[in-house]
């Protein structure tokens, strides 16, 4: 098996700026929540999850940003691993508060180098 | 300070009326009294409440008059005006454990009073009423009396006090979904090791999370060929003939729904409507088909994309409606559904 | 292997001239400390100070905890292969400097967990109220790149937990306990009718200040391997620093893993303890299904009959754990599972992102969305700046009176999954 050609769903502008060159990268300009919902739309299409939903232990709705790797591929049929994980992701993000508005240009850029820094960690397992 | 007062609720039984022959005995209110088990439920109370008067009322009496029994009991509670509503101990009873459940949930939410009552963990009255209200889990029959009043007694004070509660383990109620917090004894490492040391001995343990139960059904494999296949329209959404001739209950429905739609191209507002209560029913009556598509089905059967569409239709209202209850009509409707030869079902629900 | 550890009770911690350990009572020179801390050259600056129980001080943002100890005997040094040599450790003779901490704080990034109260009700859940802790403050040199000075912080807490440990080589310990596991032929013929148990400990290891180092290595790039549990007392494992709080394992929890030692306690008595078995958690999902299995595989391979699995840290370890608990389940092998949730503040939603059937026992470290209100205190060690940003925290975080309303989650430790606490829910 060779690797598993991936698109990267992402609203953090830093996952762009730093690959919207090299790789596939499909920006939404969306909450955390709307980013887990266009994952499911795409998982629906039969696209499986690559990289977890959830990644990270700063929590949804703290965080804005989210990024996810899905593969290019389509199946058929739907998997059925990937939308338990992609719907139990979403139904674990609305029992967090919104508490992202109010954050100043600095912490918003904090935010997303650690979401950079989860999906790095994901691309290294994938190119390694 | 003033005593706290309480009102308690038992079934003809523990009033010493009468077994099942005496099941239809009507609600009545005696104030000032204290019956049978509210002997014990007053030495538990101790100096602070007293009990100012107890509902009796036969079980079948209650299950057969459901609103009527509930209103008369409200009346009754109204005029005893208490600071708390106690009902049983039920212990394994089902019918009594569901009349427990309803009168003290009716009476937290429509009349504002604190509420709780206690029984048998499987009574059905538990399943129902535990995340209403607060229910003392007792032992399977009434020799577990003593145990239960010495939770219960002080489960209805806190509670007649507007104190918090503390977790279910600690207060004796039957979890009720919601998490709460709670120092244990011992540190969760140690309570691992303990646990473990348990289930490996095969002993019995109590995990301190339970998992949800997901109920998760392995799909069919899909249809070869849709266009000689039979297809069932079955919803949730209550879509009944005008009239509602089976009066399908619009919430917690106790029996579902089989209709004829042969010669039915399309569901109009003059022979169609929903009985459901859970949502606004505008658009459902006014066109029945938004929610159970025969006119879209009778399209595609025309247009030779499917093979027919079953001539019956299952129908329920899903508004809280039991589980267990809903699991039941399936598995009877899915045994007429295959005897009429249909291979796949569209589902809609709302 | 076999370690022996000595325990020194500290009585309390002073600034001195002189650093030394008099009658359990650590004196420490502040001008030695920053020449131990100011090494890195990304810090600029560093602050000590020292907080003990039950005084009025809240320390914020906490990036770690350690406890200072020193190897006497044996091979390595404390923290192999991070700031010792990788020489490996876990036999011979180990120093603790018990009842006090080492805890760094300070901001790495703009939006900071890790609350430490000594007093009130916030004490009531870290474990770090009891310590006397030794608080160093960090400030990154202008300009420094964020990984970078995350590892500076790290490692200069670490440096001076070695520096006070190092105090202790000469003494006397208080009270000293032996710890010892057999190979595996020893253990079948030491202990052949007890059942053979095993620790899986999931390390988070998903980016930065989530991420966490055995021997120094990034524990996203381990496949599951065996530890004898004696490394782990020995500093084999640290922690990466944290945003998010009460499910991080800090450094200290991983020297003192309460699960080891109550294992240990159980050892040659009821159970025969085979070893440790570590794991990790990345976000990959390919990742996470190889570590599984594996860990499952492990546990097959050493014919265990039981495990207790650890988790660390929110969200994705939940599908760790489940897939965990499963595979391990399915080989035969009894596991208890410890967790912690989140319930939402009412405590009414699913507590974990992943459930299955057969992880039918589990212990939990409890709700971390819980609302607890800190009073105000009259010191604090560090900046309240972020607190106002702080995860759990909500927009009224600071109310008029000065007290902070804020959920479990940003208390360091307040729901850790090594079954640390007596905090739990139901």
């Amino acid at each position: 098996m060779g690797r598993t050609a991936y698109l990267i769903m992402t609203n953090n502008p830093l996952v762009v700026e730093r690959l919207g060159d090299t790789h596939e990268v499909e920006f939404l300009e969306t909450s955390y929540e709307g980013l887990l919902l266009a994952v499911r739309d795409k998982v629906h299409e039969g696209h499986t999850l690559l990289s977890h939903p959830l990644a990270g232990s700063v929590k949804p709705n703290e965080t804005p940003y989210r990024s996810i790797m899905v593969s290019c591929e389509r199946c058929d049929a739907v998997d059925a691993r990937s939308l338990s994980l992609i719907e139990r992701a979403i139904e674990a993000c609305r029992k967090f508060e919104d508490k992202t508005s109010g954050y100043g240009e600095r912490a918003l850029k904090d935010f997303q180098l650690i979401d950079w820094t989860l999906l790095e960690s994901g691309l290294d397992s994938a190119d390694a | 300070m003033a005593k706290i007062k309480v009102a308690h609720y038992i079934n003809q039984f523990f009033a010493q009326i009468g077994g099942e022959e005496k099941a239809n005995y009507p609600a009545e209110l005696r104030v000032g009294e204290i019956v049978g088990p509210g002997m014990a439920l007053a030495q538990n109370l101790g100096d602070e409440a007293e009990i100012v008067g107890t509902i009796v009322c036969g079980d079948s009496y209650f299950n057969e008059n459901l609103e009527t029994a509930t209103a008369e009991i409200l009346d009754m509670v109204k005029e005893l005006n208490p600071d708390v509503f106690v009902a049983g101990p039920a212990f394994n009873a089902g019918r009594y454990g569901v009349a427990c459940g309803t009168i003290a949930a009716a009476v937290q939410d429509q009349l504002g009073i604190p509420a709780v009552t206690a029984m048998y963990d499987e009574n059905p009255g538990a399943e129902m009423f535990k995340d209403k209200v607060y229910i003392v889990a007792t032992k399977n029959s009434a020799a577990g009396m003593r145990a239960a009043m010495k939770k219960l007694a002080p489960l209805a004070l806190k509670v007649a006090r507007g104190e918090k509660l503390g977790a279910s383990c600690e207060e004796g109620y039957i979890p009720n979904g919601t998490r709460v917090n709670f120092f244990e004894k011992e540190r969760g490492s140690k309570r691992a090791v303990k646990m473990l040391l348990d289930k490996l001995a095969g002993k019995k343990f109590a995990t301190e999370y339970p998992m949800p139960d997901f109920d998760r059904v392995d799909p069919c494999p899909p249809l070869k060929d849709l266009t000689h296949a039979k297809i069932a329209l079955v919803t949730s959404g209550g879509i009944v003939p005008k009239g509602n001739p089976d009066h399908i209950e619009s919430s917690s429905a106790s029996h579902y729904g089989e209709y004829d739609i042969t010669g039915v191209d399309d569901l109009t507002e003059e022979f169609y409507e929903t009985a459901h209560g859970g949502y606004d029913p505008t658009y459902a009556n006014e066109d029945a088909d938004c929610v159970l598509p025969v006119d879209v089905m009778r399209d595609l059967e025309r247009e030779g994309v499917i093979g027919e569409l079953h001539h019956l239709f299952y129908s329920v209202t899903g508004n809280g409606t039991a589980v267990a209850s809903a699991r039941a009509f399936a598995a009877e409707f899915a045994q007429k559904l295959v005897a009429d030869g249909v291979q796949a079902v569209i589902l809609t629900s709302t | 292997m076999r370690l022996e550890l000595g325990r020194i009770y500290i009585k309390d911690i002073q600034f001195a001239s002189e650093s030394k350990i008099e009658d359990g009572v650590l004196h420490v020179s502040e001008e030695a400390l920053r020449a131990v801390a100011l090494k890195d050259d990304k810090i600029a600056s560093v602050s000590f100070d020292i907080a003990k129980p039950g005084e009025s001080v809240r320390i914020t943002p906490v990036k770690d905890v350690i406890e200072p100890r020193v190897k006497v005997e044996g091979a390595g040094g404390v923290f192999p292969g991070v700031i010792a040599k990788v020489d490996t450790v876990g036999s011979g003779v180990t120093y603790a400097l018990k009842g006090m901490a080492v805890v760094t704080a300070g901001k790495i990034v703009g939006f900071q967990e890790g609350i430490i109260d000594m007093t009130g009700p916030g004490a009531d859940y870290t474990p770090f109220s009891k310590t006397l802790n030794l608080v160093m403050v960090c400030e990154p040199v202008e300009g420094a790149e964020t990984h970078d000075y995350e590892r500076a912080v790290r490692l200069a807490g670490f440096r001076v937990a070695a520096y006070v440990g190092e105090l202790a080589r000469d003494l006397e310990p208080d009270e000293t306990q032996v710890y010892e596991t057999c190979t595996i032929k020893e253990g079948m013929k030491k202990y052949p009718d007890l059942p053979r148990v095993a620790y899986v400990q999931m390390l988070q290891s998903q980016g930065l200040l989530h991420d966490t180092y055995v021997y120094g290595v990034d524990a996203k790039k381990i496949v599951p391997t065996i530890m004898s549990p004696t490394e782990t007392m020995d500093g084999a494992i640290v922690s990466g620093n944290c945003v998010s709080a009460c499910d991080k394992n800090p450094t200290y929890v991983h020297e003192n893993n309460p699960v080891i030692e109550d294992l240990f306690e159980q050892h040659g008595k009821t159970i025969n303890f085979v070893c440790q078995i570590i794991t990790n958690e990345n976000v990959y999902l390919a990742d996470k299904q190889r570590s599984s299995d594996w860990t499952a595989k492990i546990c097959k391979m050493l014919d265990l009959d039981g495990v207790i699995v650890s988790q660390e840290g929110f969200g994705n370890p939940d599908t760790d754990l489940i897939m965990n608990c499963k595979k391990i389940e399915a080989e035969g092998v009894k596991t208890v599972i410890i967790t912690d949730e989140y319930a939402g503040r009412d405590g009414r939603s699913q507590s974990l992102a992943d459930a299955d059937i057969a992880a039918d026992a589990v212990v939990t470290g409890g709700n971390a969305n819980q609302v607890v209100v800190l009073p105000k205190l009259d010191k604090v060690i560090g900046t309240l700046d972020y607190v106002t940003k702080i995860a759990g925290a909500s927009e009224d975080t600071l109310r008029a009176d000065g007290s902070l309303e804020v959920e479990l989650q940003v208390i360091t430790g307040a729901t850790n999954e090594c079954g640390f606490n007596k905090l739990s829910a139901r």
